[in-house]
C-alpha cells in the first residue's frame, strides 16, 4: 500500500548533536536545545527563518517539552509539534519535516529529538498492563526469543553475535560524542553478566541520555536562505511504517523483524535506488540481533548471511559495506527519541567527509533504519 | 463464624483469557477467527489483521502448541511479580499466532525449540497487597501430563 508524491527535493542544510551518556545536571529542554543551536549554527539558518519544529521524546517530563526547549531561542509562534513513536520518535519528527516540506507546505523544518532514559530493563506497556503479570513485556527478552532463532535457524555462533559489538565499540571509540567508548573482546561480550539468554550485557544497548538535530529545506530555496549547497544533503527517501501482524501475535522470527522489509521497499522505490546502491548503513541494534536481522531485511545481505559478513568484517569502518559508523545504539547510546537523528547526523557527516578518524571512503549514499515498539520502522535514504 | 466467600478468580486479561464460573481457576485462551480468511488473532479484534474484513466470530484457541523460542530472564521488568529468573516461552499454536508467556515446571536444560506445550494457569499476587489474577503460563506437555490440577 504505497501511497507517496514526492513532491519538491528536500536536503539536510545543517546538523547537530549532544554526546549520548548521563547528564544528572541537565534537563531534557536543556539537552534538546543544545543540539539545536548546533545544528542551526551548521547550517546557517536564522532560526527566526524555522517555520515548523517536531520534537521526537518518549519519556514524561512534562508538557509541550518541545516548546519548553525552544523558549530560551524565542517563542517565534511557529508550530511545534510533540512526536512519541517509541524508539522510532526522532526518526519519525525527521520523517514529518521531510514531508512538510515536501508537500510544499514549509520550506524549511527542524527535527529533533532528546531523551532521559531511566535505568533498567525497557518496557512498552503501562504500569497496570495485564502483560507486567504475564512476563512478555521486556525489550532485551524480545531480542532474545529473536536471537534464539536466528542462531537455530542460521548456524550463526554465540561469537558472531558479540562480533557485533565488538565492532560496535571499535567505532564508538573513534566518536567523542559515544557513551560507551571501551573496546572489548568477543569474550569480554560473552562473560559479560547474563540479562536474557543468550543475550548478556555487553550485547544490548544502554539507556542513554542525548540530544540530535537536524534542520531541512527545499534545494529550490537554498539560495533564498543563503544555504550552501555543496554542504547540503540530499534526503531521496523517507519511509515510515507500523506494525502488520496477520494474527501471529507475538512473532519472534529469524527474520523480517517488525516488518523493516515494507518501509525499505518503499524507500528503494521512492529513491530510485536499490540495496546495492548503498555505501553506509545505520540501523537499530538496541541488541547485536537486530543489526543482523535488519542489515538482512533491508536486503543488504542474503537472509542468514550477516552474521558471516560481520565476522569477515565487511561491516566494520574498513569493510565493503560498513554498519553503525558511529558506534549504533550498542556504544553510541540510545536515547530513544535523539536515536533516529542521531543517525541521520552521522550518515550526513560521512556523505559530507567531515567524519574524522572514523570518515569512511568514497560514500556517496547511506541509510538509516529506525525501529521502535507498535512495530514502527523508519527508513530514509541520503544521497551526495 | 461463619467464614466469609472466597472471591472468584479474576483473568489477568478478559479478552484473551476466559475463565470457567467455579474457584479452581480453568479457563482457556480466547481470540477471534476471520470468516473471510480463516486466520486467528490471539485476543479481541474489531478487524481482521489479515484482510481487514469485519466478518470475526470469537474462537477458543487450542490448549497446545510448539515451542517457537525461549529465554531466561534474569533482570526482570518492572512489577514481574514471579520468582526470578524466569523462563519466558513463545509458543505458536496450531491456528496460528504465538503466545509469550512464562514457562513453568522445567528445567532449563530440558528447553528446546519444537517442544510441545501446554497451557497452565496460576494465580498470581503482585506483591504483599497487590490484586491477584489467573495468569496463563506454559508447562511442558510431557510435564503436565504428569500433574493434577492441569488447564
Amino acid at each position: 500500500m504505497v501511497q507517496f508524491k514526492p513532491g519538491r527535493e528536500v536536503m539536510v542544510v545543517g546538523v547537530g548533536l549532544h554526546p549520548f551518556g548521563r547528564f544528572r545536571d541537565k534537563d531534557l529542554a536543556t539537552l534538546a536545545r543544545e543540539s539545536v543551536v548546533e545544528a542551526l549554527k551548521d547550517s546557517g539558518v536564522g532560526w527566526r527563518d524555522i517555520p515548523v519544529a517536531y520534537f521526537g521524546h518518549v519519556y514524561y517530563h512534562g508538557m509541550s517539552v518541545g516548546e519548553t526547549a525552544l523558549a530560551s531561542l524565542g517563542l517565534t509562534g511557529i508550530p511545534i509539534i510533540n512526536v512519541e513513536n517509541a524508539c522510532s520518535s526522532g526518526s519519525t519528527a525527521f520523517w514529518q519535516a521531510y514531508w512538510g516540506i515536501s508537500t510544499g507546505m514549509y520550506d524549511l523544518a527542524l527535527a529533533f529529538g532528546a531523551e532521559k532514559v531511566p535505568g533498567g530493563p525497557v518496557t512498552v506497556t503501562a504500569a497496570d498492563s495485564p502483560d507486567r503479570y504475564i512476563g512478555g513485556d521486556h525489550m532485551m527478552a524480545g531480542y532474545a526469543l529473536r536471537m534464539r532463532r536466528y542462531m537455530e535457524e542460521t548456524g550463526a555462533p554465540a561469537s558472531a553475535l558479540a562480533q557485533v559489538s565488538v565492532k560496535a565499540r571499535q567505532s564508538a571509540s573513534l566518536n567523542p560524542y559515544a557513551h560507551r567508548k571501551e573496546t572489548f573482546t568477543v569474550e569480554d561480550v560473552l562473560s559479560s553478566r547474563p540479562i536474557s539468554d543468550p543475550l548478556t550485557l555487553f550485547q544490548c544497548c544502554p539507556t542513554s541520555e542525548g540530544s540530535a538535530a537536524a534542520v531541512l529545506c527545499t534545494r529550490e530555496e537554498l539560495g533564498r536562505y543563503g544555504l550552501d549547497e555543496s554542504r547540503a544533503i540530499r534526503v531521496v527517501a523517507a519511509a515510515l511504517t507500523s506494525g502488520n501482524y496477520n494474527g501471529r501475535g507475538s512473532d519472534h522470527s529469524a527474520f523480517s523483524p517488525y516488518r523493516t522489509e515494507p518501509a525499505a521497499l518503499q524507500a528503494y522505490e521512492m529513491s530510485g535506488l536499490g540495496p546495492e546502491d548503498v555505501d553506509l548503513v545505520q540501523v537499530h541494534d538496541a541488541a547485536t540481533i537486530g543489526e543482523l536481522q535488519q542489515v538482512e531485511a533491508l536486503q543488504l545481505f542474503p537472509k542468514g548471511e550477516a552474521w558471516r559478513a560481520t565476522v569477515e568484517g565487511r561491516t566494520a569502518l574498513t569493510g565493503d559495506l560498513p554498519v553503525n559508523t558511529d558506534g549504533g545504539l550498542l556504544a553510541m547510546g540510545h536515547p530513544f527519541g535523539a536515536t533516529g537523528i542521531r543517525m541521520v547526523h552521522e550518515t550526513v557527516i560521512q556523505l559530507r567527509g567531515e567524519a574524522g578518524p572514523r570518515q569512511i571512503s568514497n560514500a556517496r549514499v547511506g541509510l538509516a533504519q529506525c525501529s521502535g515498539a507498535g512495530d514502527v520502522t523508519t527508513v530514509h535514504i541520503l544521497a551526495k | 463464624m461463619p467464614e466469609s466467600p472466597r472471591k472468584s478468580p479474576v483473568s489477568v486479561d478478559p479478552g484473551r483469557l476466559r475463565l470457567d464460573s467455579g474457584q479452581t481457576p480453568s479457563g482457556v485462551l480466547i481470540g477471534m477467527r476471520c470468516l473471510d480468511c480463516a486466520i486467528y488473532v490471539f485476543g479481541q479484534a474489531v478487524f481482521c489483521q489479515a484482510c481487514s474484513s469485519s466478518r470475526l466470530e470469537p474462537a477458543d484457541l487450542s490448549r497446545t502448541g510448539t515451542l517457537f523460542s525461549y529465554t531466561i530472564v534474569r533482570v526482570p521488568p518492572d512489577g514481574w511479580p514471579g520468582p526470578v529468573p524466569y523462563v519466558l516461552g513463545e509458543v505458536e499454536l496450531p491456528e496460528g499466532p504465538h503466545i509469550l508467556a512464562e514457562v513453568i515446571d522445567v528445567a532449563h536444560e530440558d528447553l528446546k525449540i519444537g517442544t510441545e506445550m501446554r497451557l497452565a494457569l496460576q494465580e498470581v499476587r503482585s506483591g504483599d497487597s497487590g490484586p491477584t489474577f489467573v495468569v496463563y503460563k506454559w508447562v511442558p506437555a510431557m510435564t503436565a501430563t504428569f500433574q493434577s490440577g492441569e488447564a
